[in-house]
């Protein structure tokens, strides 16, 4: 950091960086259309390839992350679940992203997510603590002093407590994998939102749906890179046996939530125990809301196979 | 010699809690350390063990060791090696006692004898099947007292007082503070704030054990240690080191009497039971009339006596207690709350195996294991119980089977593990959301680790009744995959008293309260 960044860092402080990331959010759907898909798919058994190929289809990393910033990247570690069993993001996708983003000039890149299971077990289990530090990442466990408490301005979520990092890094890519969840059918994007807060999480099922959007409204993710490898069809968020996980072999790519996370319960079929109407209750709501569009297919949708 | 003595002490005081604190895992593997050195090199405990569960484990030869030690040197491991020693030894330099004013001249003979009437009584009880060496034996009582009672407290003062320098919001200091906060913890402090029922009981004990050092220094050692009783009962007359006067050089000024930490007292005779071997009087002695000496050569040697009438009352009170308890083990029903961790024997031999230590609970990841009060009986207090509302039983983790030292929670692998019940989880539909309210929550089900899930819902349709149609999913157990693992009750939105609780029947450890 050189002098003047410093001084710029100081003297802008969140002021600058609010603004500047207000101003850039909304200018996004613009500039996409011009240079990107909205919705980039890509097919491929190699999982970080086919992430890179998705970023790709969007425009590339650089549209995203500008040099020297600081860099979010929130994969779902919820579980202390091994990789195949789909419970947390594939770590592959993770160091891909780890990778395009140190490539797009970041300065500061954290991977973090405040676990459900221990942390300790959920961060190695997963695999993604070890990656992603052989990857370049800093990889904090998620602890009380990390939290402070901001107006989420929300429907139903106002007063909460919300990881500081989030708060504070210039970009958050949110990392989600796809996955069976009791209660709302599916966890996918906004669902994966919930790892940034803190406080009494379980209290958010009562009205679940509102809450993420709630959640999705206010962090505004810069990038999501939605992990469709393996997909858990049952017994979600966390499965167990491998009875559970089925291969899709995808990585979808948005800026949209609402528009990924459509394309994202598409994965799951019309299977029990999905209860389509209910999941997409809450993608009308986001919508509703300004925060994207339900019909992915719409416009700015590329699929692409990769070898 | 004492000054080799104290490096010793402090050394193996260091390492005794080095092993303390690396008793918490961080992730997956597990751990090569002896953690239980102590414990295992305790004789005391392998015997109780023995006596009470008739059953023998390889590991138990460790404290041959011990009784080896005592037999070729008498009792070194009081003051060489004993970490609630050393910690009562430098207690004692509050007072000075050690100084030159200090001790009397003289004995304080019955109760200096009260130890081996206390070592009798456990061995007897152990006999008649109450293991209760683990409640004063010292090397599980340091253990379970810095882990019940001095690690919260430990971690409240340090933690509290960096998060005020953080909450200061002083640029450098917030960040120094908040970074140093941050290695402290999986280091020297747990990973989270340990929470533990009964630790002013317990640490009040042990606060109790340190304040009478400023009565007179190393009381407990004195007076109280059934284990330094032991030990001087094995090695007084063989020792290899032992202290003797040449009289032609004393000048019977009394100084080894006072400096002297187990009340031996070599002038005029010595009570080489008591010797713990600090080597006190050999340093001090202005004469050089203090030797140390190899060998059987009789000297003036004046014992305190072990009374017969002392020994058979004491047997008696045993036999008392032992029935008294054992009247209160088993009367047939278990407690809903006695939920054992899994790989915990079956309650009988469980009580006669667990010494009540905490390696267990300190081990124990979400701190779920907590010390029982009245749950198991007065045989089983301080025994580990899961509190689910505290925490609950992590599914991938078997550490506290990894960490126990007699085997009272059986070695298990992850899969065995993770097919044990310990208990049952059931739902009071009056409190539970979804079941009183028809709102939507099923956070019980999203946790439910069991493969299957043995939260599931029951589907109904509601129209209108929020002002928009949805189904409502309504959780109910199924109790032929439930493991009672207890992370449902943790996680309930509802936290004064959780709408699924879980109780000790359906567990597999014994016949008793397993359902068809």
């Amino acid at each position: 950091m050189d002098r003047r960044r410093f001084l710029q860092l100081i003297a802008g402080g969140a002021a600058g960086t609010f603004l500047a990331r207000n101003a850039l959010s909304l200018s996004l759907p613009a500039e996409q259309s011009a240079s990107g898909a909205l919705l980039g798919v890509v097919q491929g058994t190699d999982p970080g390839a086919a992430a890179i190929k998705a970023v790709e289809l969007l425009g590339g990393m650089k549209k995203f992350v500008k040099p020297g910033e600081s860099v979010l990247i929130k994969p779902n570690i919820s579980w202390d679940r091994r990789p195949e069993q789909a419970a947390t993001t594939n770590p592959a996708v993770v160091k891909a992203v780890i990778g395009m983003v140190r490539e797009a000039g970041a300065e500061e890149i954290t991977v973090a997510d405040n676990t459900c299971n221990n942390a300790q077990n959920s961060y190695r289990r997963s695999g993604i603590k070890e990656t992603a530090e052989a990857a370049g990442a800093r990889v904090p466990y998620v602890v009380e002093n990390d939290f402070e408490e901001v107006n989420l301005k929300g429907e139903v979520l106002n007063k909460w407590k919300v990881y500081r990092p989030a708060l504070k890094a210039d970009r958050i890519i949110n990392l989600p994998v796809a996955k069976h969840h009791g209660l709302s059918g599916v966890s996918l994007s906004m669902k994966n939102m919930m790892g940034l807060i803190g406080g009494r999480r379980n209290l958010l099922h009562q009205k679940l749906g509102e809450s993420i959007v709630d959640l999705t409204a206010y962090f505004k993710p810069d990038l999501i890179i939605l992990d469709a490898a393996r997909i858990l069809i049952a017994n979600g968020p966390q499965g167990s046996t491998l009875d559970d996980v089925e291969d899709r072999n995808i990585i979808a790519a948005s800026t949209d939530p609402v528009r990924i996370d459509a394309f994202g319960i598409s994965l799951f079929g019309d299977r029990e125990p999905f209860n389509r109407e209910y999941v997409s209750r809450y993608l009308k709501i986001a919508e509703s809301r300004g925060l994207g569009s339900y019909d992915y297919r719409a416009k700015g949708f590329k699929k692409v196979k990769l070898g | 010699m004492a000054k080799t003595r104290r490096i010793f002490q402090i050394l193996f005081l260091i390492l005794f809690l080095f092993l303390f604190m690396a008793n918490e895992f961080e992730g997956i593997s597990d751990s090569s350390l002896p953690l239980t050195l102590f414990l295992d090199l305790d004789p005391l405990l392998s015997i109780s063990v023995i006596l009470t569960s008739h059953s023998f484990q390889l590991k138990f030869l460790y404290g041959l060791i011990t009784i080896a030690l005592a037999l070729l040197l008498g009792r070194v491991f009081c003051s060489w090696i004993c970490p609630l020693g050393a910690l009562n030894n430098f207690a004692s330099y509050l007072k000075r006692s050690f100084s030159r004013t200090g001790n009397r001249l003289d004995r304080h003979k019955g109760l200096l004898s009260l130890k081996y009437y206390i070592l009798f009584f456990i061995l007897v009880a152990a006999i008649l099947g109450w293991n209760g060496a683990g409640l004063i034996d010292p090397i599980p009582l340091l253990v379970r007292s810095l882990t019940i009672g001095t690690d919260p407290a430990f971690y409240n003062l340090v933690s509290s007082s960096l998060n005020s320098l953080i909450s200061l919001e002083i640029p450098l200091v917030s960040g120094l503070s908040s970074s140093f906060l941050a290695t402290l913890k999986g280091n020297i402090l747990p990973h989270a704030y340990p929470l533990f029922r009964q630790s002013l009981i317990v640490g009040g004990i042990f606060l109790a054990i340190l304040i009478l050092n400023l009565v007179i220094p190393r009381f407990w050692c004195r007076y109280l240690c059934p284990l330094g009783a032991l030990l001087g009962l094995a090695g007084s007359r063989q020792s290899l080191a032992r202290i003797r006067i040449n009289e032609k050089k004393c000048i019977e000024c009394g100084m080894c009497n006072r400096v002297c930490q187990g009340e031996a007292n070599p002038y005029p005779a010595i009570a080489e039971r008591e010797c713990i071997k600090c080597f006190n009087c050999h340093e001090v002695c202005p004469s050089g009339a203090i030797e140390i000496y190899n060998g059987k050569t009789s000297m003036a040697r004046e014992d305190v006596d072990i009374e017969r009438r002392w020994v058979l009352a004491s047997a008696a009170g045993a036999v008392a207690a032992a029935a008294a308890v054992g009247a209160g083990v088993e009367i047939g029903r278990a407690h809903p709350k006695r939920i054992r961790p899994p790989g915990a024997l079956p309650e009988p031999e469980f009580l006669e195996k667990c010494v009540k230590c905490g390696e267990c609970m300190k081990v124990c990841l979400t701190n779920g294991l907590q010390p029982s009060l009245h749950q198991a009986g007065f045989a089983g207090m301080w025994t580990p119980i899961l509190v689910p509302s505290i925490g609950y039983c992590e599914y991938q983790c078997n550490l506290c089977s990894q960490v126990c030292p007699t085997g009272a929670i059986r070695k298990l692998s992850m899969e065995e593990k993770q097919s044990i019940r310990i208990g049952l989880a059931w739902f009071d539909k009056d409190r539970c959301i979804p079941h009183a309210t028809g709102i939507n929550c099923g956070v019980c089900e999203e946790h439910c680790p069991a493969p299957g899930k043995a939260i599931k819902f029951e589907e109904e349709e509601v129209t209108g009744k929020y002002g928009f149609d949805y189904i409502l999913k309504k959780p109910y157990i199924d109790q032929s995959l439930c493991i009672g693992c207890g992370i449902c009750e943790n996680k309930c939105v509802i936290t004064d008293r959780p709408a699924v609780r879980v109780t000790s029947s359906n567990e597999s450890r014994g016949d008793n309260q397993v359902f068809l």
